[in-house]
């Protein structure tokens, strides 16, 4: 129960996790941990099976792709509050990005397969947790294609 | 943009310039009246000098002087015999060009008919004698307010069109005495048919329209002869002593924005407590204009008469309507008088509504003095190095004056930083958010924002992307190359001052944004929360990386980067720009935002600030179009009804509207 406690304030120190039912936080507390990891730690491949979510506390996540010969080229950074390894809960269940700590990190984590099942089962925490989900997802979506605008580019002369 | 525009041209010939002994000035009178005018000049009653109707220059005052101040106003007695030896009273030629009461209308009601009838102003032709420079830019304020259209007050513009004006130079200084801040004096310029400069036995006379050549050429002309160099320089010499009298100006450069900035001040509450509302600076003011209509009835309530009489905002009833005063408390109407005259009146006119000519200070019984209660709550903002309209020098399509590169840094692979020196004073002068047209012969000339103000040049930050740029970046010590300006207008930190201040540059955007930090920095204490957020391509493209360093460490202002892509070796933030703040859990309400970037970028900047709550009034961008002379002849930059160049490159988003990142504008 202290351990509960403990997860429903991380959570409401998230924009993600703030402003959820009691319920919802106490579901969601009852299936996650608390976990620390050193920085440089790979959290989750590309292409691979994405088996947690995670919510960043502390620190900085980079998100990465292999570019042929370009190497890792970091495409996002997620900062505490939002989360990582959505893809757990999204069908294929894959990782869209290799996800990597580059400093130390404190995040609350969740078991893709138990979340899954909540999620299936408990209509009244998929109703509120989704479109959070959606909302972290969405913004990245907006975000990146800003990005894609590579608008620095041809950026020229200064202001004027 | 916050003076009256005066030219000062040099009058070193005595062409035209006459001498007219003190006695002669009875002829001046004699030949107004002659003309069938009613000559309006100074006397002195009431222990003060007023104006009123005179019939001979023996009703003038002689040798009568006054001391003024804050509250205080007594005559003196001068050891000359000078006629014009004070200065403003607490009458104003208003009372003439507008009076205090006046008959506009009668109208009958007879059982179910009702009838209007204006009445005709028939307005006696005019003659002014004494009138100063301040109270002439009073005449041109008040054509501003009342005949500039589109509706006009035509008794205002007879009496107005029928005036003669002799004007006098001040050679004379109180106090209270502000023309100096104001733009407005102390020297006669214009808009007048005589002027004359009192010396110690006559007066020097200038004649400045085809009236005043006329009295000049024909019953003056016995009164008059040329005057002599020993005159006229004597005469510039007592004007430009009275200048140094009235000592230093108040630093009114962006004024207007300063004060509507502080609509929240508490000094506001703390004048409010000294003011009794009784309305005395706005009769005394030359400019006030406000008036009410009265209706008096007779009798049975059949006939009516509509007088126009001059009200005040200061006065109880001025701002009510049915549910109660829109200005029930003495500190909204104090408000309403102070915004309204040194603030609003640009909005409305085009113009300030303040004249400098003092009498609101003398006048105000206990004492206000409006130029303290103004750099109290709207203080200036000391910025580098000097917040007033610059000048620009080679302003002309196909000039330039040319400056020597004196230092350059590397700041990424394709951006130099030029330090400029030698260029026209002019340039350091700019202000923040200005730019120069940058031309080295065979290219076009292009518009470069100046990245830094210093002693005696600026810094142009270049990133080399076509000819031209490339061109520029490739400068050496000791080359030389063309600028015209400083041109455009200026980010408005004024407006910052006591807010939290939100900066969001993308690329080569931090580049026009950067004399502001190192203002910011110089006079940290005076803004709130200043949050610097920066986007950049990658790691490498980041400029000014060190003094970054420094604007976090010890200029107290809140640093974050990001970039759009990077290698695995940096460990900062990866993401555009707006997700360094969208989740922030600052308010904005309080905020002002500064935003310089790509357009697309600063619209999503701009939708994200919206979202924080920073209002569009309160978020300022930089346009970039296509110029060719930076001074709006060539018509490229134009967007909407802006020329970029001249009316920008700072826009607020309410100044653009639905312009802003639409496309094809």
């Amino acid at each position: 129960m202290g351990d509960t406690a403990a997860l429903v304030a991380a959570l409401n120190a998230t924009w993600f996790g703030s402003g959820l039912p009691p319920s919802a936080q106490t579901r969601l507390a009852d299936m996650g941990r608390l976990e620390t990891y050193p920085g440089g730690r790979e959290l989750l491949t590309e292409g691979e099976v994405a088996e947690e979510v995670g919510i960043v506390l502390e620190g900085r996540i980079a998100l990465r792709t292999l570019v042929p010969e370009r190497g890792m080229v970091t495409i996002l950074t997620i900062e505490p509050g939002d989360v990582w390894g959505w893809s757990a809960i999204v069908p294929p269940y894959r990782g869209t990005s290799t996800v990597v700590t580059i400093e130390p990190v404190t995040s609350i984590v969740f078991e893709g397969a138990a979340l899954r099942i909540a999620l299936r089962e408990d209509s009244k925490l998929a109703q509120v947790l989704y479109p959070r989900i959606l909302v972290a997802v969405s913004r990245r979506l907006a975000a990146s294609r800003l990005q894609l605008l590579d608008l620095f580019a041809r950026d020229a002369t200064a202001g004027a | 943009m916050m003076t009256i525009e005066v030219t000062r041209p040099e009058r070193t010939t005595t062409a035209g310039r006459w001498y007219l002994e003190r006695a002669g000035l009875d002829a001046l009178v004699a030949a107004l009246r002659e003309d069938g005018r009613t000559v309006i000049g100074p006397t002195v009653a009431d222990g003060a000098v007023v104006l009123a109707e005179i019939h001979s220059s023996a009703e003038m005052p002689h040798a009568v002087g006054d001391v003024q101040g804050p509250g205080r106003y007594r005559l003196t007695k001068r050891d000359d015999a000078r006629v014009f030896g004070y200065v403003v009273g607490p009458t104003s030629w208003k009372r003439w060009v507008f009076p205090p009461d006046v008959e506009l209308s009668t109208g009958r009601r007879t059982g179910h008919r009702v009838e209007f009838a204006p009445t005709a102003s028939h307005p006696t032709k005019l003659a002014f004698v004494g009138v100063r420079a301040c109270e002439l830019a009073a005449f041109g304020v008040q054509d501003r307010v009342l005949d500039a259209g589109p509706f006009r007050d035509a008794d205002y513009a007879a009496r107005r069109e029928s005036a003669f004006v002799v004007a006098v130079q001040c050679t004379t200084a109180e106090l209270t005495c502000f023309c100096t801040s104001m733009g407005t004096g102390p020297e006669v310029e214009h808009g007048f048919d005589i002027a004359l400069t009192e010396l110690d036995e006559g007066f020097l006379l200038d004649v400045g329209s085809p009236a005043g050549q006329e009295l000049v050429d024909g019953k003056l002309a016995s009164a008059l002869r040329p005057a002599t160099p020993v005159e006229v320089y004597t005469a510039a010499a007592d004007v430009a002593a009275t200048r140094a009298r009235i000592g230093d100006p108040l630093p009114t450069a962006g004024l207007h924005d300063r004060l509507l900035a502080q609509l929240d001040n508490p000094r506001w509450a703390q004048v409010a407590e000294r003011c009794i509302t009784c309305g005395n600076c706005t009769l005394a003011c030359p400019t006030c204009f406000c008036t009410s209509v009265i209706q008096k009835t007779d009798m049975e309530g059949i006939a009516a008469t509509n007088e126009r009489a001059w009200d005040s905002c200061f006065s109880p009833g001025f701002a009510r309507v049915a549910g109660g005063s829109f200005r029930s408390r003495p500190r909204d109407r104090y408000r309403q008088w102070l915004t309204h005259k040194f603030g609003t009146w640009w909005d409305q006119f085009g113009t300030t509504g303040c004249v400098g000519c003092g009498r609101c200070i003398t006048w105000c019984p206990v004492g206000i003095d409006v130029r303290e209660e103004l750099m109290a709550i709207a203080p200036p903002v000391a910025l580098s190095p000097e917040p007033i309209r610059v000048e620009p020098v080679a302003a002309s399509f196909n000039d330039f004056v040319v400056a020597q590169v004196v230092a350059t840094r590397q700041e990424t692979a394709d951006t130099v930083t030029l330090t400029l020196a030698g260029a026209d004073p002019a340039f350091s002068k700019g202000n923040l958010g200005q730019f120069a047209m940058v031309a080295i012969p065979g290219f076009p000339p292009l518009p470069i924002s100046i990245s830094r103000f210093t002693v005696d040049g600026i810094e142009l930050t270049i990133r080399g992307a076509g000819p031209a740029t490339k061109a520029m970046t490739a400068l050496k010590v000791g080359d030389q190359l063309g600028l015209r300006g400083p041109l455009g207008n200026n980010w408005p930190i004024e407006r910052a001052v006591g807010r939290d201040l939100v900066i969001v540059s993308g690329g080569i955007g931090l580049a026009p944004l950067r004399p502001v930090i190192h203002a910011l920095a110089a006079d940290r204490r005076r803004f709130g929360d200043v949050r610097l957020y920066y986007g950049a391509r990658t790691p490498a493209d980041i400029l000014y990386r060190e003094e970054m360093e420094r604007w976090a460490s010890r200029g107290g202002i809140e640093v974050h980067l990001t970039v759009d892509r990077a290698g695995p070796e940096w460990e900062g933030r990866v993401g555009v720009v707006t997700q360094l703040f969208d989740q922030a859990t600052w308010e904005g309400a309080n905020a002002i935002a500064f935003v310089c970037g790509p357009e697309r970028m600063m619209q999503a900047t701009a939708n994200t600030l919206a979202g924080r709550g920073v209002t569009p009034t309160r978020i300022f961008v930089t346009l970039e179009r296509h110029m060719e002379c930076g001074i709006g002849l060539c018509g490229h930059c134009q967007m909407g009804k802006y020329f970029v160049c001249r009316d920008g490159p700072v826009f607020s988003l309410l100044q653009l509207g639905d312009t802003f990142g639409r496309e094809g504008i």
